[in-house]
């Protein structure tokens, strides 16, 4: 497995022709998994491809068989059929342990062993590995800021002094402690409070945006994985796949009623999640100084046709935004800053921003960049083109999808589902499997 | 043995009956006054924690040391047995109903309380059948464990089955000594299963179906 | 299922796991010094030894005062009385010993995957078993093995390996299963899951089981005297027999003490040896 993890960079770059990138690809090829004594399968020859470097949601109704799925990745649960490649080397048959030791495992508050001190349980697999006790503890510590977490504070003490946002960061960071090219997720956030969910999954996303590993998440909340994923797979019974393609896709094109009905109300308000202020047009505002007359800037809105003003400062952050009506009754433009201006960052997703401007009189929000400068104006009306353009663009893209990664997958989930309920064609894998065989090709030279 | 068996089946069966009824009577006091204990201290956790205490230390006295200085100040008979049984079957029974009692959720005795209910009220109505379950649990243990030292008490001569052991051990090499003895053990083993049986059907009937696991 | 029930069960009778953990005073949220809180979660201990001393030293100011008739000084002579102590004690260690090589492997394995069907019929031959009283245990395997220390201590450790067995089976059963799964899924193997993970974790109630058969060894000790096997239950019946109260309240009361001592000593362990963090 060392090897896998040591040689498995070269050739990510080598195949995606970007860097950064550390994970590893996936392909589950016709996998079946049959319990004993259940007549259906859990899991029925699912052939899917997990692309390096990416973030992968599995969602569907409990009992679908996504935590199945993912448990047979590093087969915690062995595939009654079928075979599992891991950056094109079959791992079917080797050794599950060793296989296990180069992928990261997090599951629900962490399942930290409340026996061990965090820093024991960071280490554990550094120390099956054989690495020497100080590069453990280097690694520990690296971990711990890397998770957000002081490692002076939190080194040595033990998982029931810690918050559950806490427990779920020492599972990442112990998870994280090989430098594994995979992190296999089981409703990770499962267990936090809302507030804490979302601080972690910010965190998550920071974290891939450093590490850019192969990340395999099961979650049962789509918000989460329209929130996290590259990729959403969305299994229904039997572990049948729905749809498996981006968030923008799902979200402005259901495959079927399934999706459809597992996307639930909102989807609109779900995409706006996916759309950043950045990425739309704002509209201009009159700017105003304050120490001028009021009468002028009137003037200059009247003149322009607009309803409002917005004050800046001196350098460039708004702090007032004033009213025809406001400014009629003003002798002079005042520097005392209103707290209540609806003001939000262009990282912002629209989502945000709709929030900010509902609750502002003037059903429009401020927007503002780099060290608060004032950029521009964002309304309604201009969420409301992002949500109309964006899904008609989704239909349009799907047809110019890269196929190489996962469509492929998809659509011959889809064919195969409607030829043969249950079976997967036996042609579809060929991507994956060439893909593969190059691997192997390449990793013989 | 079946000689054994049918010259003294009419002894046998009466030991059985007298064996069997100090242990169900002395099962029944245990549980009142167990319970009765437990009702007192559940609310304080310094009494808690002596209730804790006196049952978990009163376990590790033998129950041969015990019936021993019973004997010393009242003599044979039946009074030491039934001291020494109630007592035993009594610890098992307070610490099960003690926790069962303060495990029960405060917002069950305060919405009970907030309904108007008087205290002594929510604990009859609320609280013991709500522990019922576990306070029978500790019940059953008792009468496991007090069907072997009703054996034991016997030393001091009193009634059961402990009887055949100790005449046999008495006897020992004589005729039917083994026999004897076999006779007290299985006629022990087999009234605890019945004992144990009666209970659980005794729960049965008496846990309310809600909280029936 | 059977889980909840071997859980309840063990709750109870398997010494008084349960119901210590939630006694812990440690947990109060009352900021207290460090120094307090080592106290209090000690006072428990300190007070049980303190009883016990007092008791034995009761006891022996008792012996010294009190009007003893000759027969009665020659039985209670400190050499007589240490040798049935030693006596009882080895009784109660031998067995003890066997219990623990016995009892914790076959624990083990009746906990792992290929045996777990045979949990529960273990266990309720086990709990039928126990129902057979002591007493009649001790002498029907002196029938069989004839009178004597062996057969004493045979009898002993017939009756000891349940609650040890038990609890090392709960012990191992009340591991939360994602944390099996969470050491398995970071590549350790099963023997290591058991001796990193479950074994540790188990360690609590094991270690109560283990206390409750030594109490219970010492009390069924007791017996021994019965089939020749020495100890201090001849003080008992000899003062029975002979009518010599002193003889019997001494060995009642020395019976009594010594398993208090030794619950004393399991507790001291158990103390020491919980694992951090739990």
């Amino acid at each position: 497995m060392s090897e896998l993890i040591a040689s498995n960079p070269a050739e990510s770059t080598a195949t995606d022709g970007s860097t950064g990138i550390t994970g590893a690809s996936i392909l589950l090829d016709h996998v079946t998994k049959r319990f004993p004594g259940q007549a259906r399968p859990a899991v029925d020859g699912l052939t899917m491809e997990i692309p390096a470097g990416k973030i992968v949601m599995f969602v569907g109704p409990s009992g679908c068989g996504k935590t199945t799925t993912l448990k047979m990745i590093n087969r915690l649960i062995e595939p009654t059929e079928g075979r599992i490649v891991v950056d094109g080397e079959d791992v079917t048959e080797m050794n599950g342990d060793a296989l296990r030791r180069g992928i990261g495992y997090v599951i629900q508050a962490g399942g930290l062993f409340p026996h061990m001190t965090v820093a024991t349980n960071i280490g554990i697999v550094p120390k099956m590995l054989g690495w020497d006790k100080a590069r453990i503890a280097a690694r520990v510590d690296e971990l711990l800021e890397l998770v957000s977490l002081d490692p002076a504070l939190y080194r040595d003490r033990y998982p029931k002094e810690l918050s559950g946002g806490q427990q779920q960061r020492v599972g990442v960071a112990r998870a994280l402690a090989a430098d594994p090219p995979i992190l296999l997720m089981d409703e990770p956030f499962g267990a936090v409070d809302p507030i804490t969910r979302l601080r972690l999954q910010d965190e998550l996303i920071n974290i891939q945006e450093e590490l850019q590993k192969t990340i395999v998440c099961v979650t049962h909340d789509f918000d989460e994985a329209v929130k996290l994923g590259d990729w959403i797979a969305i299994f229904n019974e039997g572990a049948q796949l729905e749809q498996y393609d981006t968030p923008e896709r799902i979200l402005g094109d259901p495959a079927n009623e399934f999706v459809e009905n597992f996307i639930g109300s909102g989807a609109g308000l779900k995409q706006l999640t996916l759309t950043r202020v950045a990425d739309v047009a704002l509209s201009d505002a009159i700017t105003g100084r304050p120490g001028e007359r009021a009468a002028d800037v009137l003037a200059r809105i009247v003149e322009a046709g607009h309803g409002h003003a917005v004050i800046v400062d001196e350098r460039h952050r708004p702090i007032q935004w004033l009213s025809r009506r406001k400014l009629g009754r003003l002798e002079v433009v005042s520097q005392v800053p209103d707290p209540k201006l609806p003001v939000v960052g262009i990282r912002s997703t629209l989502n945000d921003a709709l929030d900010t401007m509902l609750v502002s009189s003037a059903g429009a929000a401020l927007v503002t960049g780099r060290r608060d400068m004032f950029k521009g104006v964002i309304d309604v009306k201009t969420v409301m083109d992002a949500i109309t353009r964006s899904q008609s663009a989704a239909v349009l893209e799907s047809d110019q999808a890269p196929v190489g990664l996962n469509t492929g997958l998809f659509q011959a989930q889809a064919a195969a589902a409607e030829a043969a309920p249950g079976e997967s064609a036996p042609g579809e894998a060929a991507p994956g499997e060439s893909a593969s065989s190059t691997a192997d090709a390449r990793a013989a030279q | 043995m079946w000689d054994f068996l049918g010259d003294q089946y009419e002894q046998i069966l009466f030991s059985s009956w007298q064996h069997f009824s100090l242990v169900v009577q002395c099962l029944i006091l245990a549980t009142v006054i167990a319970v009765v204990l437990a009702a007192l201290v559940y609310r304080n956790s310094a009494f808690t924690g002596i209730a804790n205490s006196v049952s978990a230390i009163g376990l590790t006295i033998p129950s041969f040391a015990f019936i021993g200085l019973l004997i010393a100040p009242l003599g044979f008979g039946v009074v030491p047995a039934v001291i020494v049984v109630a007592f035993f079957a009594t610890l098992p029974i307070l610490r099960n109903a003690v926790v069962g009692l303060s495990g029960i959720a405060p917002s069950i005795v305060e919405s009970a309380r907030g309904i108007g209910m008087s205290r002594f009220r929510t604990l009859l109505q609320v609280e013991l059948p709500m522990a019922w379950p576990i306070i029978l649990t500790g019940i059953r243990v008792s009468a496991q464990m007090v069907m072997g030292i009703a054996a034991v008490a016997a030393y001091s001569l009193g009634p059961g089955l402990g009887g055949f052991i100790f005449s046999g051990l008495s006897r020992l090499g004589g005729a039917n000594s083994l026999e004897s003895v076999l006779t007290g053990v299985i006629g022990v083993v087999v009234l605890a299963l019945i004992l144990d049986l009666l209970l659980v059907g005794l729960g049965r009937l008496t846990t309310p179906r809600g909280i029936r696991v | 299922m059977s889980t909840r029930i071997l859980k309840a069960e063990a709750g109870i009778a398997g010494g008084d796991s349960a119901v210590e953990m939630p006694g812990d005073p440690a947990a109060s949220a009352v900021p207290v010094t460090r120094a307090r809180l080592v106290w209090l979660s000690w006072r428990g201990l300190v007070y049980q030894l303190a009883g016990i001393l007092l008791t034995f030293l009761g006891l022996v100011i008792w012996l010294l005062t009190a009007n003893l008739s000759p027969i009665e000084l020659t039985t209670l002579a400190p050499a007589a009385l240490w040798v049935y102590t030693v006596e009882h004690v080895q009784l109660t260690l031998l067995a003890a010993v066997i219990v623990l090589v016995i009892a914790i492997p076959l624990g083990i394995a009746l906990t792992r995957k290929p045996l777990r069907f045979l949990t529960a019929p273990v266990l309720a031959i086990a709990n039928v078993g126990q129902a057979a009283p002591a007493i009649g245990v001790v002498v029907l395997l002196a029938f069989w093995v004839g009178f004597g220390f062996w057969a004493a201590t045979l009898s002993l450790v017939l009756y000891a390996v349940l609650p040890v067995l038990r609890n090392t089976m709960v012990g191992l059963q009340q591991v939360d299963d994602r944390l099996i799964e969470a050491g398995r899924g970071m590549g350790m193997s099963s023997a290591a899951v058991l001796f990193r993970v479950e074994l540790p974790l188990a360690v609590p109630v094991m270690l109560s089981g283990v206390r409750t058969a030594l109490v219970l060894l010492v009390g069924t000790a007791a017996l021994a005297t019965f089939v020749n096997g020495g100890g201090l239950g001849i003080l008992i019946t000899t003062g029975v027999n002979l009518s010599l109260t002193p003889v019997l309240v001494t060995g009642a009361l020395l019976v009594a003490l010594l398993a208090l001592l030794i619950d004393w000593v399991g507790r001291v362990v158990e103390h020491v040896a919980r694992p951090k963090g739990l």
